[in-house]
């Protein structure tokens, strides 16, 4: 653990998901700092069957939250279809009409929208718009007002350290748990290549409606619009049904071509990556459910607070949830090179 | 799925015996309860309304179908189910069951662990856990809320029926322990034996390279 002088440490906040209102209660009331929700509808890039807001439970999902001092930001964050952008405007209206605190928005024309449209509004870049360098992450802001930054999964924390002092007054956050992508986040094609939908355009990475599981005798296999993308044998640990999590056999040998299943873990890095000035803490998981976000709001709010009062990190177990029950680093660390 | 050895198990292979149609009025209770204290559920699952989902608590003798329609939606009690008449299975144990829709667990972690199995159409599973989850169930107080006068002691009966299953199952786990120990000693000591036979397979190996060298 890096050596830290805690009383010079800003407080970052704690960016929780909620797919439903119970989740949003469970985050709120596990400490987050900050919500993050998205509308029942393609605009966001959890548009999982059954989940979401409507427009009711968003307006009360803020007032609860604000009540107990956290805020609301809402991820607008898929690509509008061209020529077709009204539900995607509709979208940025209704989340400045019901207060939200902020949104998270990836397309530049609808962020342009946003800018124009509502002033008062604090933007957000989303990963989904891959802006990982001071130039793109200057050109957000200095042409649309952007404040915050979702960092892509690719940086190191050295590299996040270098790039903040250059584009302050811009934030960052970072990703610190939940599932992986395969770092081209907002250009992967790999969904739509099988089903048709992809998170960028739809708001659904392999959707529901196309995976089966099918049980064998050697255990269960896995398939995604028709192909067969990975088999579990009995009780062995499973992830989820995309492409990029795919067993594939290749050169004679079956193996993880893209990446293993395996969930994003920085509880140990908390020290370094608030040194490295992050201002905010993001929890993946929207389309998990409510035990989830308590778990994991819990194990980071303790982590955080721990660091920031100069005490050792608690140990929490967070195995259980993990996909794949792994857990890895990702590229903060590159513990692979 | 195999169901683990525990006091639902127990329960079951007392309950076989009976006609599940026995038990239909508690579920007909059950889903009037739910249906009134959480009509989202059923709001959330209206693109799925003609669907049929078959969850199957595997350590009990009988099935449920529910048929999520808003209008008229169903949870029948079933010994068991065609292929053809159900859209999507959910199989686990009764008590991972009750703990999904309460919210207790996560349903992906659920799954990730192979503790819950799921066949047919994914969509409408997804759906369904996605609207359960966020209903916020709790069992005890939904069902005892339509007592009236009687919800506070009803709720303190169901309190401590709770604590003596959690005892229950601690002396099951316990006889669990006790019946398999003699194939786990065995099987400890098939696994020395092993580890002992592949050192010399290695030691072996080594010899005949160095041998032909």
């Amino acid at each position: 653990m890096a050596e830290l002088n805690s009383n010079a440490l800003t407080r970052p906040e704690l960016v929780c998901p909620a797919g439903t209102p119970a989740a949003l209660k469970s985050a709120v009331d596990a400490g987050a700092d900050c919500v993050y929700v998205g509308f029942r509808d393609e605009t966001n890039a959890r548009n999982f069957p059954g989940l979401n807001f409507s427009r009711k439970e968003l307006e009360e999902g803020i007032a609860y939250a604000h009540e107990r001092g956290a805020k609301v930001l809402v991820a607008i964050n898929t690509f509008p279809r061209a020529g077709r952008p009204e539900l995607w405007h509709q979208a940025v209206d209704d989340a400045a009409r019901l207060k939200a605190d902020s949104v998270i928005l990836a397309d530049i024309g609808l962020i342009a929208y946003a800018s124009a449209k509502h002033p008062e509004l604090r933007l957000h870049l989303s990963v989904q718009a891959a802006a990982s360098n001071v130039e793109s992450i200057r050109f957000y802001a200095e042409r649309f007002g952007v404040r915050r930054v979702v960092l892509p999964r690719v940086l190191t924390v050295q590299e996040i350290a270098a790039l903040n002092p250059q584009i302050r007054p811009v934030e960052t956050e970072v990703f610190v748990f939940g599932g992986l992508c395969v770092m081209a986040e907002g250009r992967c094609a790999l969904s739509s290549y099988a089903t048709g939908q992809s998170p960028n355009m739809n708001g659904v990475c392999s959707p529901a409606a196309h995976v089966r599981y099918v049980d064998t005798a050697s255990g269960v296999t896995s398939q995604l619009a028709g192909f067969t993308i990975n088999q579990f044998g009995h009780g062995e640990p499973a992830g989820y049904p995309t492409l990029c999590k795919g067993r594939f056999v290749a050169n004679g040998k079956t193996s993880y071509l893209f990446e293993e299943p395996t969930s994003l873990n920085t509880l140990a890095m908390l020290p370094d990556l608030i040194k490295a000035g992050v201002t905010a803490f993001k929890i993946e998981g929207r389309q998990r459910g409510r035990a989830y976000v308590a778990a994991v709001v819990q194990a980071f709010r303790a982590g955080v607070d721990a660091v920031l009062a100069g005490r050792p990190l608690p140990d929490m177990d967070l195995d259980q949830i993990t996909e794949g029950g792994r857990q890895t680093t990702g590229a903060y660390e590159r513990a692979w090179r | 799925m195999t169901p683990p050895f525990s006091p639902v198990l127990l329960l079951g292979l007392a309950l076989k015996p009976f006609r599940p149609s026995v038990l239909q009025p508690v579920f007909d209770a059950m889903l009037r309860v739910v249906r009134k204290r959480h009509p989202d559920i059923l709001e959330r699952m209206e693109p799925f309304q003609d669907k049929v989902v078959c969850i199957d608590p595997v350590d009990l003798p009988f099935v449920l179908l529910l048929e999520p329609n808003a209008a008229e939606p169903r949870l029948t009690v079933r010994r068991t189910v065609d292929p053809d008449e159900s859209h999507a299975n959910i199989r686990g144990p009764l008590e991972t069951l009750i703990a999904l829709a309460e919210g207790k667990v996560d349903g992906d972690a659920l799954f990730f662990s192979r503790q819950l199995v799921i066949e047919g159409d994914t969509e409408v599973v997804v759906a369904l856990r996605n609207a359960i989850d966020g209903a916020g169930i709790d069992l005890v107080a939904d069902l005892t809320s339509v007592l009236g006068p009687f919800a506070n002691p009803a709720r303190r009966v169901a309190d401590a029926t709770l604590e003596a299953v959690s005892h229950l199952r601690e002396n099951v786990e316990t006889l669990r322990q006790a019946l398999i120990a003699p194939a786990v000693q065995g099987a400890a000591a098939r696994d020395a034996r092993l580890a002992e036979l592949e050192a010399e397979v290695k030691a072996l190996r080594k010899a005949n390279r160095r041998g032909h060298a």
